[in-house]
């Protein structure tokens, strides 16, 4: 679905990834994994185009689009959803998932917005207050269901669970499982919950100082010697 | 007499500061030109009564037309600078160039038009064209109406329109916005036309109530600041409610002092306001709109 080719991207001139490689697969959940500062989330930003590229390729149907605009972006089905301010605190619930379909036409928002609203049916009740009153389990639910919204074929998520209770985080990963099994999404997952978000995963990358150190299924990366070291803590990698 | 006065001023520093606010929300741009835009407005209608016979009135949606071109240019001419991630600082200098430019722009032409009108246009009022309804000048009627008609369309247009909540949306969180796949390259193009089509309204409007001069604006830019100051610059509804607490005060504190000590006082009008702005600024740095009333609510309730 996704290839990157070399790529090198950050912000000005401070280099943050390094000669990148990945392919992220159609209708499956790849999963970033890595320590802190380790690239992770910036590699979600630049496959949006949120950052500056360097060199390499991001290939999406044939078509490099490394250069395309994030707006642009949107229009071509890809979904990014960032960790944190990901709805809008002065708008009401139905306002956010409306502007989620913001490249979609009426009746097809309207259609989405229904079925969003199925998928997380605690938004029902809190459609006209705003995103700013919510709760961060509320908050979070409305941030993927506005990425169901906008008929994406990928979406990327960046640590959807992060500030979140362990009950609401494993809600958030079944809702992402129902997301790729139900509407067949394609998923790129970034999460610090590593062990947890790998299990859920068909496919994991390992970032390492802004390289992939290891990737492979996400069994593999799994039982992984390092991934094993990394997630207890022993080693830093 | 004096409260008409005041809300006149008012309804016309509301059209002054929304832009203001506008452009300052979408770009982060402090603009200082906005008091010149409005002086364009002022001589654009000029030249229309003067040239071509057409009352002030019905020459407002030609000043709308021009003060949208007019923001559209100033807003190409800051575009590089935006681009290049220009701090404030730099922003604000660059809106002040644009100022002088305009200023110099505005004094040329009034020498030129002077010379095809046969006398001199260095200075105008519109007082004398203006006519009575009930008693009161039909400017507080215009401006009011403009003003009325202006919050509906902003209501619709911001409530009941998909561009509109992608504009509040871009005003909140621009990069989240791109998420969604919204322009807010066209949602800042807008604001820029809408602050500069306002401000030119406003300036048409302006002579009804007090000379003007090519160097007018920059004696509004003070009321204009501390409008949008004093009702918050990151909500447009601050320019409402700072565009009124500015304006009634400046006109009626003036004149109630200037009663109580001497004409005198009505010169340092502009001070009220600055008086005003620093002591918003000191209180609540953010503006009314700001202030988070329900904290302060419980602060009061629990003390």
């Amino acid at each position: 679905m996704i290839k990157v080719k070399n790529l090198n991207a950050g912000y000005g001139k401070l280099q943050i990834l390094f000669d990148v490689n990945a392919k992220i697969e159609k209708g499956k959940i790849t999963t970033v994994v890595g320590p802190n500062g380790s690239g992770k989330s910036t590699f979600l930003k630049t496959l949006f185009g949120l950052t500056k590229i360097y060199s390499g390729e991001i290939i999406f149907k044939d078509k490099n689009i490394a250069k395309v605009p994030p707006h642009q972006k949107a229009r071509m089905k890809i979904a990014y959803l960032p960790q944190t301010n990901n709805v809008f605190a002065n708008l009401t619930v139905e306002e956010n998932l409306k502007i989620a379909g913001y490249v979609l036409d009426k009746d097809k928002v309207k259609e989405r917005i229904e079925i969003a609203l199925n998928v997380f049916p605690e938004l029902k009740d809190v459609l006209k207050r705003k995103a700013g009153t919510l709760s961060g389990g509320q908050r979070q639910f409305l941030a993927m269901g506005m990425a169901l919204v906008r008929d994406a074929e990928v979406l990327m998520l960046d640590e959807p669970t992060a500030q979140l209770s362990p009950k609401l985080a494993e809600v958030i990963f079944e809702k992402i499982i129902e997301m790729r099994d139900e509407f067949g999404l394609t998923i790129l997952l970034v999460e610090q919950n590593a062990k947890r978000a790998l299990e859920i995963s068909d496919n994991g990358y390992m970032f390492v100082s802004g390289r992939v150190a290891f990737e492979g299924t996400a069994e593999e990366l799994l039982n992984h010697e390092k991934f094993k070291e990394y997630s207890l803590g022993i080693t830093a990698i | 007499m004096i409260l008409e006065g005041a809300i006149i001023y008012s309804n016309l520093l509301v059209l002054l500061a929304l832009g203001l606010t506008l452009t300052y929300i979408t770009t982060n741009v402090p603009n200082f030109a906005q008091g010149s835009y409005a002086i364009v407005g002022s001589y654009v209608a000029l030249t229309l009564l003067k040239l071509f016979d057409i009352s002030p009135y019905l020459s407002l949606p030609v000043l709308f037309v021009v003060g949208a071109v007019v923001g559209l240019i100033t807003y190409l001419a800051l575009k590089p600078l935006l681009k290049r991630g220009a701090s404030v600082e730099i922003l604000m200098i660059a809106t002040l160039a644009i100022d002088l430019i305009l200023l110099g722009a505005i004094g040329a032409y009034s020498e030129i038009l002077s010379q095809i009108v046969g006398s001199t246009q260095a200075k105008f009022v519109f007082a004398n064209l203006d006519f009575t309804l009930f008693g009161f000048k039909g400017i507080l009627f215009v401006s009011t109406f403009v003003i009325i008609l202006l919050l509906i369309g902003l209501y619709l247009l911001l409530y009941k329109t998909k561009f509109g909540i992608a504009l509040r949306a871009s005003m909140e969180n621009p990069s989240l916005a791109q998420t969604m796949g919204i322009d807010v390259e066209k949602t800042r193009l807008f604001s820029w036309i809408l602050s500069g089509a306002l401000a030119c309204v406003a300036g048409g409007l302006l002579p009804f109530m007090q000379e003007i001069v090519p160097s007018t604006g920059d004696l509004i830019i003070i009321s204009i600041f501390a409008a949008s100051i004093v009702g918050g610059l990151r909500h447009i509804s601050g320019a409402l409610i700072g565009g009124y607490i500015i304006g009634l005060s400046e006109s009626l504190i003036t004149y109630y002092l200037s009663q109580a000590f001497g004409t005198g006082f009505l010169v340092y009008g502009k001070v009220i306001s600055l008086i005003i702005m620093i002591l918003t600024l000191l209180i609540a740095p953010y503006g009314i709109t700001g202030v988070d009333w329900r904290k302060v609510k419980k602060m009061l309730f629990t003390s």
